[in-house]
């Protein structure tokens, strides 16, 4: 078995996706069923940022690979020899 | 049938399917609970992708086993070879 800090990293990857998980299904899929009066809404955002927050995310996540693959390109370019 | 056929051909349907219920281009006249589920479904199913993927990483984070005889002996072995090297002249 993984020891110390790589297990505590993992179970807490874990959880987090879980948790994630729960509480996008509850936002997408349950809520709607739900009254609209019950105390539970009060918990979520409106219904239109379950979509817009995972674009927003993507997006970041894109431009932080972009900037990575820059940043690597840039550090190794070498001046082009002359014969 | 490729598969890539196959994956294709099974994308297309349940695109068509998503796009039947969210735009009502049959009108159906399906109630309003059932629109209201559906429009988010291909970036609900995103997100659930990811949460799996993420999670099965973080699993096999957590039971990935050590080997305290390899480390040890990998660490030996660049031992040796920084020892061998030095005495060839490369400069560390």
């Amino acid at each position: 078995m993984a020891t110390g800090a790589d297990q505590a990293v993992g179970l807490g990857i874990v959880g987090f996706s879980l948790l994630l998980f729960t509480y996008y299904t509850i936002w997408v899929i349950v809520l709607p069923f739900v009254d609209s009066d019950h105390v539970i809404h009060s918990y979520f955002l409106p219904r239109e940022y379950s979509v817009i927050l995972p674009g927003l995310a993507a997006l970041i996540l894109l431009l932080c690979v972009g900037v990575f693959i820059g940043v690597v390109t840039w550090k190794n370019r070498k001046p082009k020899k002359v014969d | 049938m490729t598969k890539l056929l196959e994956w294709l051909l099974c994308f297309s349907v349940v695109g068509v399917a998503w796009g039947l219920v969210t735009f009502d281009l049959l009108d159906l006249q399906l109630p309003p609970v059932y629109r209201e589920v559906a429009w988010p479904m291909p970036v609900y199913l995103l997100v659930v992708f990811g949460c799996y993927s993420l999670a099965t990483v973080g699993y096999r984070v957590a039971t990935f086993n050590d080997c305290e005889e390899a480390a040890k002996e990998l660490q030996g072995q660049i031992g040796e070879a920084k020892e061998d090297l030095k005495k060839k002249g490369l400069k560390m």
